[in-house]
């Protein structure tokens, strides 16, 4: 049993890891497709460094993610507060219905809805109006993460703040936000990888002289992928990698440390 | 030494929508006392607490603190802390700043703040649990912490929401006289919410005995106990024997078919009463000797005391506390002293119960709740 347990779980993970793997290893290919292998080469590191257009929509995507997750952070975090104040229950459910919904549809419908409300508004298609809409289907990711938090946060604290004398603003920005804080977090970086790998609303929406990632292999895979991108690929591979373990290492620290002081109250 | 009267309801009342939550109450607290509202839970106890720290507004009347109306000033603007019966500590804060969030919203130094804080922590034996986080300690220290928390603002009115219902009983013990201590040390004002009759006997005062949004009785731990002044409160305060009865005159009850001389009076002739023995008052004795004969029905054994339940031939049951234990099945007395009868008159309102006292009492006792609030309770010593 145990034997076939641990086949399967291998083979799970082979498939999964089999399309990444041979991305990798073809980014060190002498040659210029993915057909043969034609011996060890950094010819295709060499180029994308070469290639400041690319480095560039690089710097372009991490820009618009971080800026569209921070702005649709804020944005629904309000909105998450203000959703879990309101009183009614019709008007409560409606309202997390919306976002449920935007949540759920295609990203064409909304790519497309986008294209046509800023036609209509006359926006020149560009960095504003992809970030408007990144920030627009970011909102919902971030009011679905809070939300929770608020409902579980032991109601009291808030009126034991105010009861210790903290004006409403107060109780906000030392109480609530504080113990809510993971939630905001899982919001913002939910929203960031949204962000740093969406294609159809960004496709819509974009213009002349900006471009995304996403966007911009695809419309180079048109002419058949450069290995270049092979390389950016496991570059990017690399780093989530060392951020995953870093994440891990820091779990484990702070575990660690809790463990450590539960001993010493003993 | 007059006290000063630090919080006053004027007919306060509260309702929401149909239902009638308070019914014009009308209370008068005077400062560094022990206050202790007692009532089975929907009767109101917590609401006066909210009423009082302004979480909730009352539909009508006033509640006056310190010579003001304060009905529409918001909770932080009071000088008035709660300690909450699930303690709400902030739980992104340690130990430190959680006491230290008072007096850090007063922008005081932080220096005088950590004087203040290290004062509130040895108040309440935690010294040295400054840098502790709030999950890595017990219910029994996050409730000493919440209590350190609220009194580090400087209350002149500490309210207690049932604070010590979620502890074991040992730790309940402990909490209730350290309680208790403190407030004597301060010389704050305490608003004590309990549903806990024992505990309201043991830490009070001064008790507000509450039921269906009214106040049933006020008094002293012992006013309370021994002239109970209607059927609600005999039962709920400690164990009681309530049979109806005949006033026949003064001084002369009729209960189970028998004439008792007892010690209470005012009362019209024939009157019918209901009559209250406390388990603890009856004694066992030989048949011949007794002034009621009962059979004994079953017993149980509580530590200090075997608990009776016995009935005599009328059918009715007696409950009697005894050192001894009996023979289950043995036909023995009952016997008690005319002062261990308390008579209650149906429907009696307690300034009426209180003015009938007076008057056949004479200079007897103080016992006078309608000028109370100008007096300062007597502070009894329970431990």
């Amino acid at each position: 049993m145990k034997v076939i347990e641990r086949f399967w779980l291998s083979f799970c993970f082979f498939l999964l890891y089999a399309p990444i793997l041979f991305l990798v290893v073809y980014s060190f290919n002498q040659g210029e497709t993915m057909q043969t292998f034609d011996g060890f080469s950094w010819q295709h590191y060499q180029e994308l460094w070469a290639d400041t257009r690319l480095l560039q929509i690089v710097l372009n995507t991490i820009l618009l993610a971080l800026l569209s997750s921070l702005i649709a952070t804020v944005i629904g975090t309000i909105g998450a507060l203000a959703i879990f104040r309101t009183q009614r229950k019709l008007l409560k459910q409606s309202l997390l219905s919306l976002n449920n919904v935007l949540l759920v549809s295609p990203d064409v419908i909304i790519g497309a809805a986008f294209l046509i409300l800023m036609t209509a508004l006359g926006l020149k298609m560009g960095f504003l109006t992809v970030l408007m809409a990144h920030v627009a289907f970011s909102i919902p990711i971030v009011v679905l993460m809070v939300l929770p938090k608020l409902q579980e946060m032991n109601q009291d604290l808030a009126l034991a703040a105010s009861d210790l004398g903290a004006k409403p603003t107060e109780v906000l920005t030392k109480v609530t936000l504080p113990v809510i804080s993971s939630g905001i977090f899982a919001g913002f970086f939910m929203a960031l990888t949204y962000s740093l790998d969406d294609f159809a609303v960004t496709f819509f929406v974009t213009g002349n002289g900006f471009s995304t990632l996403a966007v911009e292999v695809y419309s180079r895979a048109r002419q058949g992928v450069s290995l270049e991108i092979n390389a950016l690929s496991t570059l990017m591979l690399f780093l989530a990698f060392v951020l995953v373990l870093a994440y891990y290492a820091y779990s484990q620290k702070k575990q660690g440390q809790k463990t450590k002081l539960k001993e010493k109250v003993k | 030494m007059a006290a000063e009267k630090i919080l006053e309801f004027k007919q306060v009342a509260l309702s929401f929508g149909e239902t009638e939550v308070l019914k014009n109450i009308d209370l008068s607290l005077d400062s560094g006392q022990f206050y202790t509202l007692l009532g089975p839970s929907g009767s109101g106890k917590s609401t006066i607490l909210k009423l009082i720290s302004g979480q909730l507004q009352p539909s009508s009347g006033q509640v006056i603190f310190d010579g003001q109306v304060i009905n529409d000033l918001p909770a932080e603007r009071r000088r008035v802390n709660t300690v909450f019966q699930n303690y709400s500590l902030f739980p992104n804060m340690n130990v430190y700043d959680n006491v230290a969030f008072g007096p850090r919203l007063k922008k005081m130094s932080e220096a005088t703040i950590e004087e203040k804080v290290k004062e509130m922590l040895g108040l309440v034996k935690l010294s040295g649990y400054e840098n502790r986080e709030i999950n890595e300690l017990s219910g029994g220290q996050q409730q000493r912490v919440a209590i350190a928390r609220a009194l580090a603002n400087d209350p002149e009115l500490l309210l207690l929401d049932e604070p010590l219902s979620a502890l074991d009983y040992k730790l309940r013990k402990v909490l209730q006289t350290e309680l208790r201590t403190i407030q004597r040390r301060l010389g704050i004002t305490f608003v004590f919410v309990t549903h806990d009759q024992e505990e309201a006997l043991a830490m009070s005062d001064w008790i507000f005995v509450m039921n269906d949004g009214v106040i049933q009785q006020q008094g002293s731990p012992e006013d309370i106990y021994d002239e109970p002044v209607n059927h609600f409160v005999a039962d709920f305060i400690g164990e009681s024997n309530i049979v109806p009865g005949i006033m026949k005159e003064d001084y002369l009850v009729h209960f189970v078919g028998k004439d008792f001389d007892n010690r209470d009076a005012g009362m019209r002739p024939n009157e019918a009463v209901e009559v209250v023995l406390r388990p603890e008052d009856l004694d066992l004795t030989t048949p011949e000797a007794g002034k009621l004969v009962v059979t004994i029905k079953n017993q149980s054994f509580r530590g200090d005391y075997y608990e009776i339940m016995a009935q005599d031939d009328d059918l009715n049951l007696w409950q009697v506390q005894a050192t001894n234990p009996a023979e289950i099945g043995s036909r023995v007395g009952l016997t008690f002293d005319p002062e261990d009868i308390h008579i209650m008159r149906y429907n009696e309102s307690e300034e009426d119960f209180d003015a009938r006292l007076e008057a056949y009492e004479d200079d007897e006792t103080p016992t006078d709740p309608s000028d109370s609030a100008d007096k300062v309770p007597e502070v009894f010593d329970h431990e």
